[in-house]
């Protein structure tokens, strides 16, 4: 029996494998949803496409990576689409890591309270970042580790380390200048 | 920094979400929708073609004009080029699920450029195969143009085509242009 078979024998159906994904990782399609898209409405739409995408993938899901690794990749790419049609329409100009870290402090002298603000701050600077940037970003906020974002993104270890180190730097400023404070 | 950079991480983490469900029946309603919208938008085209190439085969049967009878198949024939090409080049190619981020966006880059390919050369593969055809239809009504008011008729209806012509042509150059514009924005959002 095949490593396929086995994984399809033990996930039964299309429906059974896609409802274990979607429980096990809805809040992290959740989060990055949000994001991906500020505005409510079109958040919902998006996070329904990320579980259509996701449910039409079920039957090319070949266990060559894990179930996390591959909810994840599906999910970002649609965000990815999403974001890319959005800034058609929005004429949105994205930017990079590089220069998201030399951004000045936004709320430099004001701290930021409470974990709300902090919150607030955060999805503000990741739905500023270039989808590659954003999709690294939001990784290692969901924990990840260098070689699974490598595996999810398809950049090389040596890149997603550079672009981990950038985003620490970058976190570590804003965060402990900008005062997030609990 | 580990402390602070370990909390953002908990922030992010432990962010209230709604916990939408969605259940698997809702969810493969939507799939097939989309499905459905892309079957019956390719049952439109094939459709308005063979409604097309059943009226020429009607007018080249009934005619009793030569010159018209060869271009009416000259008409079919460009036609049937016309679709193959379509089908063979211009479907949409559907993304395969689950490939690695970079890998999406070269495969979203290049769909993009083999459409930006199909439209720039639409004279080649779209107007060009129908020259022949309208050559031998005007030389035929020539050939039949006694009175003023009968080579008036064809300038104009010469005229038109030309126009018709120039009009496709310029509005797949402004749809290259489109694409240029969408592979650039893809380029600069690496």
């Amino acid at each position: 029996m095949s490593a396929i078979e086995a994984i399809r024998r033990e996930a039964g159906t299309q429906d059974d494998l896609y409802q274990e994904a979607a429980q096990t990782y809805g809040a992290a399609l959740e989060r990055m949803a949000r994001a991906y898209e500020a505005d409510a409405d079109l958040r919902r739409d998006l996070l329904q496409e990320m579980h259509v995408a996701l449910w039409r993938s079920i039957p090319s899901f070949n266990g060559l990576c894990s179930l996390r690794t591959w909810t994840y990749r599906v999910a970002h790419n649609a965000g990815v689409s999403h974001v890319l049609r959005q800034r058609r329409t929005r004429g949105q100009e994205l930017i990079g890591l590089e220069e998201l870290e030399n951004l000045p402090d936004e709320n430099s002298g004001e701290r930021a309270a409470d974990r709300r603000h902090a919150l607030d701050r955060l999805l503000g600077l990741i739905q500023r970042l270039k989808p590659l940037d954003r999709h690294v970003i939001l990784s290692y906020l969901e924990g990840l580790d260098a070689a699974e974002i490598s595996e999810i993104t398809g950049l090389s270890a040596g890149n997603v380390a550079t672009k981990i180190h950038r985003i620490k730097k970058m976190l570590a400023r804003q965060f402990e200048q900008g005062g997030e404070r609990r | 920094m580990t402390e602070p950079l370990d909390s953002v991480q908990k922030i992010w983490q432990d962010q209230p979400v709604e916990g939408i469900k969605m259940p698997a029946e809702v969810i493969r309603k939507r799939a097939s929708r989309f499905e459905r919208k892309v079957k019956w938008r390719n049952i439109r085209e094939y459709a308005a073609s063979l409604v097309t190439v059943v009226l020429l085969g009607y007018f080249a049967a009934t005619t009793h004009d030569l010159l018209s009878r060869v271009s009416f198949g000259l008409f079919i024939a460009a036609l049937a080029w016309i679709v193959v090409q379509l089908h063979r080049k211009g479907a949409p190619k559907r993304m395969p699920s689950g490939v690695d981020t970079l890998t999406a966006l070269r495969l979203y880059r290049a769909e993009l450029e083999r459409q930006r390919a199909l439209v720039k050369s639409v004279r080649s593969w779209y107007l060009a195969p129908l020259v022949p055809g309208l050559v031998v239809y005007a030389a035929g009504q020539a050939l039949h143009a006694s009175t003023p008011a009968t080579w008036i008729r064809l300038v104009f209806l010469v005229g038109f085509v030309a126009a018709a012509f120039r009009f496709v042509w310029k509005l797949n150059l402004r749809a290259a242009e489109c694409l240029e514009r969408m592979i650039d924005e893809l380029n600069a959002s690496e």
